[in-house]
């Protein structure tokens, strides 16, 4: 990797650098020909820099490992401007968006880079290739509630607003995290990489004094609204958009630095925010949310769903999906998610309700029917039926659909889709559904 | 590969399904399913189905993994550290109730939490500040600019100036002096508290807004840039309902509106003049209804009278009155409020009766007959009611005077009367003779029943339905 270094450096001449470049990773039976022509291209390269946005290379990544990426912006890293002192915002192409981050030159390898040709091609033509292109950029980040109303200009702009998290870290309680996506934070806020929120309140600020200073005064050790859930150090608290709208945008903030697909576009008043948190003798501790709409036309459950990450893997997203269902079914209705899933929570997803319908059939002697599976599990049909499907449980034969339980198979799905987490005591659930609150 | 051949029929989640439940039932019905796991294991189909499932779960494990939560687990995610001051700025002061805690109002209601945190610019100005007079703490001044935000909130709230949305800068209208009287009780000298209210004054010029979040205006609908968040949604979109959310504010649903709004006006005058209709129907039934129950009356006493006859003229009469019901059930609702000029028309029911062979002229002549006295009341009612009996010809009074034939007197007219309960109608009978018949006036109907009486009925019953 020394071998990069070399490169960037243009005072020791072009020759020696790619002779050292060669030396420090060379092929084991590399024709002299590639050699030459790698050389050639690491000269040309390290001449050109700084990359343009746009430019294919292989980057070191946090396991000391080369994978592929897209340079998505770049900066200046100092005052002084050398071509070589430039940041580049990366995008690696194996991982999900929210592993983009900024990487120094010394972690390319120059000698893999390559321009965005495509790209480039379809950039002078402008045409139906490059429309459809956007289109599937945009289909693929931006198929968010509350954005059909914008048209397609406004989605591009979009696009090019989020593409770089503003914000890198956020202090949260006893843990620093590194952000997943972009947020909209308050112009203000933009120029600091590193925020302090209040763990209990969620007000967010640019020091860390002042953080300090925030928690002498502050008032809470809790979420702001109606506990409806203890079981041991565990505790649920609802909260009310409208009754608490700063802390319900404070967490849409938050959030959004996790999640990729929400919108903050409309305010938090027609939402219930569910905040799950650890207690101790500081406080109950916010580990994860999931918010719901007061009134859904189209039976979502669930609009939002994190864990945070500090917390993640330890089953605290299943326990939220699976609230999720225990308050539906206290409201007497089948619901779902709100889409699109991410890809971790399509996973949360898939392994609930494969391990909610396999116990049932597993369970179950005579004959039934996805509508008395809906009706027992408040998960709706639709989901019902992807999901045994996706399994190949639900097969036709001899002109009807038959279900596959075999005990054997059914286990074996089962222990695929993981351990159920922490169970919902629904004996311990104390709560009201929204429209029959006074 | 049969089994694809055919496109399954859509599945109905209202359908029992049967649930199978030894691997062995579908190995044996799907030859197709059982050897491509066959081939994966690399065993013959021998095997019963339950070492197949076993092999197969033990290959996934060697290197043919299925999504899996192992899978699912390696989705990489940015990492986290641990902050070192944690356990200083969080104090343990924290314990719980035993029972579920309850949200209290927002902090905006609870009044004297300070709302408002100092940012960057705030702590540097504050720092030049005091490097010149050492007077100010932070928290006074996170307090006196939370105050400041608050009463200028008031003061444009006062003035009207609030806007639902951010539609342009917000003004500063708090003045000095006011802010000063206001917080006087916090016990600040006037030259700090005149550098803070100038501080914050050029910071709100600046920003052009509340620096306080909860009192900065929220963006408005229509404003698409995606750095603007947390829209208030128009209420009309939220509507609980498709149906009410398709009715959007504007010209085409006013008219619509309207529309709708004239049509249950009419609505509501056709229903008017229909319980208006009904109403005069009930009342004209009751009318009848009491006629029928006097003539009764009338029937009864003439019964007394004519004590030989009473059987057969009570079933005529009783015949009578339920064909005259028949007609008005009958009747087209439109004439009902005028029954008395029925178009002379014969009905259908009768053209079965024996009574078709009558010419229709006759018949003309005879209602024309009957109906010219009508018109001068009820008290002439008697004479065109008389009986038209077939065969007969009238008597003529003048050649019965002359062939000294009397008239048989009235009968006495009982007290409370004003009819005798019968009167007589001569008439020459087929065989030449000359016969009186007792005649009831009320009833209209003739009190004694001879061989004749059946021909009249049809005559009779036609003018009382429609004309009496």
């Amino acid at each position: 990797m020394g071998s990069m270094e070399l490169c960037t450096a243009p005072e020791n001449g072009t020759a020696a650098a790619a002779t050292a470049c060669n030396g420090g990773a060379a092929p084991p039976n590399g024709g002299v020909e590639r050699r030459l022509r790698s050389m050639a291209a690491s000269a040309s390269w390290a001449a050109h820099l700084p990359l343009e946005v746009g430019t294919r290379v292989m980057c070191r990544w946090r396991d000391q490992k080369p994978h592929p990426v897209k340079v998505i912006e770049r900066r200046k890293s100092s005052s002084y401007s050398s071509p070589a002192d430039y940041e580049y915002y990366v995008h690696y192409t194996e991982f999900n968006r929210r592993l983009d981050e900024w990487v120094k030159l010394e972690q390319l390898d120059l000698d893999t880079v390559e321009a965005d040709v495509d790209e480039k091609i379809d950039d002078k033509a402008t045409s139906l290739k490059m429309t459809r292109h956007q289109k599937r950029k945009i289909d693929e980040t931006h198929v968010e509630q509350g954005h059909e109303e914008l048209d397609a200009a406004s989605l591009r702009e979009h696009e090019e607003f989020t593409k770089v998290k503003n914000i890198a870290k956020i202090e949260l309680g006893k843990y620093e995290i590194d952000t997943w996506y972009f947020s909209p934070f308050p112009p203000e806020y933009n120029d600091s990489a590193k925020l302090f929120f209040c763990e209990f309140c969620l007000n967010f600020m640019k020091r860390k004094e002042q953080l300090q200073r925030h928690m002498k005064k502050c008032d809470l050790k809790h979420p702001p609204g109606d506990e409806i859930y203890r079981c041991g150090t565990l505790s649920m608290f609802e909260v009310d958009g409208k009754k608490n709208k700063i802390y319900g945008q404070n967490l849409c903030y938050l959030a959004k630095l996790f999640l990729d697909h929400k919108t903050l576009y409309y305010d938090v008043d027609l939402f219930l925010f569910y905040i799950l948190c650890e207690c101790d003798d500081r406080g109950c501790h916010m580990v994860g949310y999931f918010s719901k709409e007061k009134h859904s036309e189209e039976s979502y459950n669930l609009a939002c769903i994190l864990t945070l990450p500090p917390y993640q893997r330890k089953g605290y997203g299943k326990f939220l999906i699976a609230f999720s269902y225990e308050l539906s079914k206290k409201e007497g209705k089948v619901g779902t998610p709100e889409r699109p899933l991410s890809d971790l929570g399509l996973v949360s997803y898939r392994g609930y309700w494969t391990r909610v319908l396999l116990e049932i059939l597993k369970k179950h002697k005579s004959n039934i029917s996805i509508k008395e599976l809906s009706d027992m599990t408040a998960i709706k049909a639709d989901d019902i039926l992807s999901t045994l499907q996706s399994l190949d449980l639900i097969q036709y034969r001899k002109g009807q659909h038959v279900i596959c339980a075999d005990p054997k198979v059914l286990d074996r799905h089962l222990k695929a889709a993981g351990r159920g987490g922490l169970d919902v005591d629904v004996s311990k659930l104390i709560w009201t559904p929204y429209k029959e609150q006074g | 590969m049969s089994r694809l051949s055919f496109r399954p029929r859509p599945l109905d989640i209202h359908k029992k399904l049967p649930i199978l439940k030894s691997a062995r039932d579908f190995e044996d019905d799907d030859p197709t399913a059982a050897a491509v796991t066959a081939a994966r294991v690399g065993v013959l189909l021998r095997h019963s189905g339950s070492d197949l499932t076993a092999a197969a779960t033990a290959t996934d494990g060697e290197g043919n993994p299925t999504p899996s939560k192992k899978n699912a687990q390696e989705i990489p995610t940015p990492q986290f550290d641990d902050v070192e001051s944690y356990e200083r700025d969080y104090t343990r002061t924290f314990a719980q109730p035993s029972c579920y805690i309850r949200g209290r109002g927002a902090r905006a209601d609870i009044g004297e939490f300070v709302e408002y945190d100092l940012d960057n610019e705030d702590e540097e100005w504050l720092e030049d500040f005091n490097n010149e007079r050492k007077n100010l703490n932070p928290e006074k001044l996170e307090v006196l600019l939370f105050k400041l935000e608050f009463l200028d909130h008031k003061a444009r709230e006062r003035a009207g100036a609030i806007t639902p949305t951010f539609i342009g800068p917000v003004p500063v209208l708090l003045q000095l002096d006011v802010a000063m009287e206001a917080l006087q009780y916090l016990s600040v000298r006037y030259a700090v508290f005149q550098a803070v209210y100038n501080f914050w004054k050029a910071k709100r010029e600046r920003w052009q807004k509340p620096i306080l979040r909860r009192l900065q205006p929220p963006p408005p609908v229509n404003d698409t840039n995606p750095y603007n968040v947390f829209r208030p949604r128009e209420k009309a979109h939220r509507l609980h309902t498709r149906r009410m959310q398709r009715r959007e504010n504007n010209i085409q649903s006013f008219e619509k509106l309207r529309l709708v709004r004239r049509n249950l006006d009419q609505a509501k005058a056709l229903m008017g003049a229909l319980i208006k209709r009904e109403e005069t129907k009930r009342e004209f039934m009751e009318c009848e209804v009491n006629l029928q129950r006097i003539q009764m009356q009338y029937k009864h006493e003439a019964q007394l009278v004519d004590d030989g006859t009473a059987l057969s003229g009570f079933q005529q009469v009783s015949s009578r009155y339920g064909s005259s019901d028949d007609d008005y059930a009958d009747s087209d609702d439109t004439t009902t409020e005028q029954p008395y000029y029925r178009p002379p028309v014969l009905h259908p029911r009768y053209s079965d009766n024996k009574l078709s062979v009558i010419p229709t002229l006759r018949i003309k002549r005879e209602r024309e007959l009957k109906r010219r006295p009508q018109n001068n009341g009820w008290a002439f009612k008697r004479d065109p009611e008389e009986p038209v009996l077939l065969f007969t010809r009238p008597l003529d009074p003048g050649k019965l005077v002359a062939a000294g034939i009397k008239l048989p007197p009235d009968p006495p007219i009982e007290n409370g009367d004003t009819m005798p309960p019968f009167r007589c109608r001569g008439r020459i009978g087929r065989g030449g003779r000359i016969i009186f018949d007792r005649w009831n006036p009320l009833a209209r109907t003739p009190t004694s029943v001879g061989q004749e009486t059946s021909n009249y009925v049809p005559y009779g019953r036609r003018p009382p339905s429609p004309e009496g």
